[in-house]
């Protein structure tokens, strides 16, 4: 097995790797045990979500249909993903090179899917070229262009960008830590090193979208020097990527839809109460005096002791 | 100086972390414009500073001792790092784990939440108050103390904090530097929240430790298991003070009203704050007013807890939140009431209405609201007639977060005030946007040392900055002005913090609930029901 086969392997198992363990976390947050409500408003779902307004502000609100949009909620978190909406609004100077730093990584992610459809077309007879007549073939090769310089043209200038706000910031300085700055430099050699091949060595990407033909065909493969060095950062970017606070993007989702937003009330004989009742009767360890340890959550909230007499 | 603290300074042993100095705090407008006029937050004594842990800020809110010995400080080390294991698990915590573990795991530390802080800004940016430095300060406990590559990597990663009891006494008050607003969250882009974080902290040292404010465990949520209200007052006292309210209605309106208590099968079951019987009776006797004329078929609990809705749990116990829901639930139960009504208490509100509502399951799940959308109805629907000219005085409101943010009941209110006052101004941010009166979280009840200073020169400093903006061009003290406060708790931190600062006498502001402003416009009376007198 030479250099090219252990790219490959590199390939394969980063992604195997990354997507696992988002896959084991995203499950682990899901699974957590059904928590109180802690809702903020406004709530996009609400009908009084201009002004912050809840079902609450209805007399005898459990008697009247509720007025429901989930969808509100779906299309204010596209948004925020789509053009980081909120930071726009409430950190404009940070959103400037915020927004750059996370285009580049959804551009990059979308230049992805296209090798993986180039390398798929090329497996099926169709090439990839500027000069082919066929408007799928030709869509991938300037699509595939366009999103993989401009990611990381983008990430680049983003990284650069948070380098600096972090350094010159005194608030932002004063809580980022050294591996701040090693993340935002090593995914700047990441951006610089798909960069420089494409630039010097790649310029079509001929070289990279014969790689991921013969990555789903599960064939050996050959790249120069330039391009075998980006697959290796790369690579290591993916695998690094899970021990940073990048899931954030996905945790995002729970802080809003399963904690934020989530003002559903209880009804009997639902779902949650169900998990409740399972939660209740968790055996509780906490020594302060007031609390019985060693008891039923359920038995140390009902067992306080209410005298029967009144003073 | 104070401005250069560091997260790791957190245990730094040399000196007082921050020092609150008058000519620092954010300015306030006219007549409080000048830094000489800023009363300074009271030294502590000699004494007071040799006995207790004061070195965060040179306030204490909790009162915690010095330790007499080593093995009193690693006992105290050892038994946080167990309540923080514990708060981590899903066995002790399920009621916040997933909240939890998202706001610490996820923060981008951008600071978009500080500016959103009334303490933060208020106190001229001390950096100890920012919203994520007390978060940071558990973050990097939790990463090099209960993770296991934590220390190897601590430099790197920047947990290299050291953990002694100075840094654990320190988070203790920090904790309690936090009103849990929730301003900072939802300003978060990410959806982190600093407010949740304060109160898991708050929640380790209750449940785990023993360690609160007195006035929130041992005079709070014990005493109101224990004795049936967090105030002191007895079923005999609550006897006694309905009879004193149902003589001063008819002394004030000529109504004679007979306030009912323990009423088996009323539609509603309305619970006040106890602290509305002690302090503003004006509040109850209101409610009392509208009702009866209004024609509600409704009653108060002379049962034990049942005559308090206070839940001071929200704020830094689990365990004791639940108790206390459960026994207001059973009480509504056993009186057989088709709903609960939460008079004018912002956390009874959040308590009763959202929180509860994974608590109370079953036989339990008694109709909770709120007396707003009620009030709203009875005043917008003309139930009861009224006058508006009556009121025609400058009113503004302030929006209780627990009502508002928390809860979103942001429109009834502004309904009501715009049908009944003429002169109905807002102030500004208002709605979810509101700052809290720096009395939220159990501050206002807080009389520790020289806490209640800070409460009202930094905790409370934002809020008496929005009331004198908004009645800025009626400030002179003949001009009476109201500050319609629908909270029991917001109503104690206005008048301490218009007494800390004179305000009725400087400016005649006074504050109030929303039922007297109601009250005082009803036709049916002879003289006003708001006495303008400042008590």
């Amino acid at each position: 097995m030479g250099n090219i086969s252990i790219l490959q392997i590199i390939t394969y198992v980063s992604y195997a790797f990354i997507i696992g363990i988002y896959a084991w976390r995203t499950y682990k947050y899901a699974r957590m045990p059904v928590h109180l409500r802690w809702e903020l408003h406004p709530i996009p779902s609400e009908k009084g979500h201009t002004y912050g307004g809840s079902y609450y502000e209805e007399e005898e609100w459990w008697t009247k249909p509720q007025y429901r949009s989930p969808l509100q909620n779906t299309i204010f978190m596209v948004k925020d993903y789509l053009y980081f909406m909120q930071y726009y609004q409430q950190n404009k100077r940070y959103w400037f090179v915020l927004y750059p730093f996370h285009l580049g990584f959804y551009l990059i992610f979308i230049s992805h899917v296209l090798f993986f459809l180039g390398g798929l077309a090329l497996l099926l007879g169709l090439p990839i070229s500027s000069a082919s007549s066929n408007l799928i073939a030709l869509s991938l090769y300037y699509l595939t262009l366009i999103t993989s310089v401009g990611g990381c043209v983008l990430g680049s200038l983003g990284c650069i960008g948070l380098l600096i706000k972090r350094a010159v910031d005194k608030d932002l300085r004063s809580y980022s830590a050294p591996v701040s700055y090693f993340n935002h430099l090593f995914f700047l050699l990441v951006f610089l090193s798909g960069l420089y091949s494409w630039y010097f060595f790649d310029p079509t990407f001929a070289a990279f979208r014969e790689f991921w033909k013969d990555l789903v065909s599960i064939s050996p493969s050959n790249v120069d020097t330039a391009t075998a060095l980006h697959i290796i950062l790369f690579s290591l970017f993916l695998i690094y990527m899970p021990f940073t606070r990048a899931m954030h993007y996905i945790a995002k989702y729970f802080t809003f839809f399963s904690v934020r937003w989530d003002d559903t009330a209880s009804l009997a004989g639902s779902a949650i109460e169900k998990k409740l009742q399972k939660s209740f009767g968790q055996t509780v360890s906490w020594s302060a005096p007031h609390i019985q340890r060693g008891k039923k959550w359920s038995d140390i909230v009902s067992e306080v002791q209410h005298p029967k007499q009144k003073a | 100086m104070d401005k250069k603290i560091r997260v790791t300074d957190i245990g730094r042993c040399d000196e007082q972390l921050a020092r609150l100095l008058p000519n620092e705090l954010m300015s306030l407008p006219y007549p409080y414009s000048q830094p000489d006029k800023e009363p300074p937050v009271k030294t502590l004594s000699e004494e007071q500073l040799r006995t207790y842990e004061t070195s965060l800020d040179g306030v204490s809110a909790i009162g915690l001792t010095q330790p007499k010995s080593k093995h009193e400080e690693e006992a105290f080390i050892k038994s946080f790092l167990e309540g923080l294991k514990k708060l981590l698990s899903k066995e002790n915590n399920w009621t916040f784990l997933q909240p939890l573990l998202l706001s610490l795991e996820y923060c981008a530390k951008c600071q978009t939440c500080s500016e959103s802080c009334p303490v933060f800004v208020s106190s001229g940016r001390q950096e100890i108050y920012r919203p994520i430095f007390r978060s940071e300060v558990l973050r990097k406990i939790v990463a090099k103390y209960l993770k296991k590559e934590g220390r190897l990597f601590a430099k790197f990663t920047g947990s290299d904090i050291e953990l002694n009891w100075k840094a654990i006494a320190r988070l203790a008050e920090l904790a309690y530097r936090c009103s849990l607003c929730r301003r900072c969250a939802q300003t978060c882009p990410i959806g982190i929240d600093n407010a949740l974080l304060s109160r898991e902290i708050r929640k380790l040292f209750s449940q785990e430790m023993g360690i609160a404010p007195k006035e929130l465990h041992e005079k709070g949520t014990v005493q109101h298991l224990a004795i049936g209200s967090s105030t002191g007052i007895t079923p005999k006292a609550l006897n006694n003070l309905i009879r004193f309210m149902e003589d001063e209605i008819e002394e004030k309106t000529g109504k004679k009203i007979s306030i009912p208590v323990d009423k088996e099968g009323a539609d509603i079951l309305l619970l006040h704050n106890a602290g509305e019987f002690m302090s503003w009776p004006e509040n109850a006797e209101a409610f009392a007013i509208i009702f009866d004329a209004a024609g509600i078929n409704w009653t108060l609990s002379s049962e034990l807890v049942g005559y308090d809705a206070v839940n001071y749990g929200v704020w830094y116990d689990d365990v004791q939140f639940a108790r206390i829901v459960v026994r207001h639930a059973q009480i509504a139960k056993q009186l057989k009431v088709k709903k609960i009504s939460v008079g004018e208490c912002g956390h009874a509100h959040k308590a009763m209405g959202v929180i509860a509502d994974r608590i109370l399951i079953g036989e339990l799940n008694i109709p909770r609201e709120s007396a707003l959308p009620l009030l709203e109805d009875i005043v917008c629907n003309e139930k009861i007639r009224l006058d508006p000219q009556r009121n025609n005085f400058p009113v503004t409101l302030h929006d209780p977060c627990n009502m508002v943010r928390l809860m979103g009941i942001v429109e009834p209110q502004r309904r009501i005030l715009r049908k009944i006052c003429p002169r109905f101004k807002e102030m500004e941010p208002h709605g979810v946007n509101n700052y809290c009166c720096g009395g939220g979280s159990g501050f206002a009840i807080v009389q520790s040392m020289n806490f209640p200073e800070w409460r009202a020169s930094v905790a409370g400093r934002m809020k008496l900055k929005q009331v004198l903006d908004v009645f800025q061009n009626n400030i002179n003290p003949e001009t009476k002005k109201y500050v319609c406060a629908p909270c029991s708790n917001c109503k104690g931190q206005m008048r301490d913090l218009f007494s800390y600062y004179n305000v009725w006498e400087n400016c005649g502001i006074l504050y109030g609930g929303l039922v007297e402003l109601i009250v005082n416009a009803m036709t049916d009376l002879k003289e006003p029901f708001i006495s303008w007198e400042w008590h």
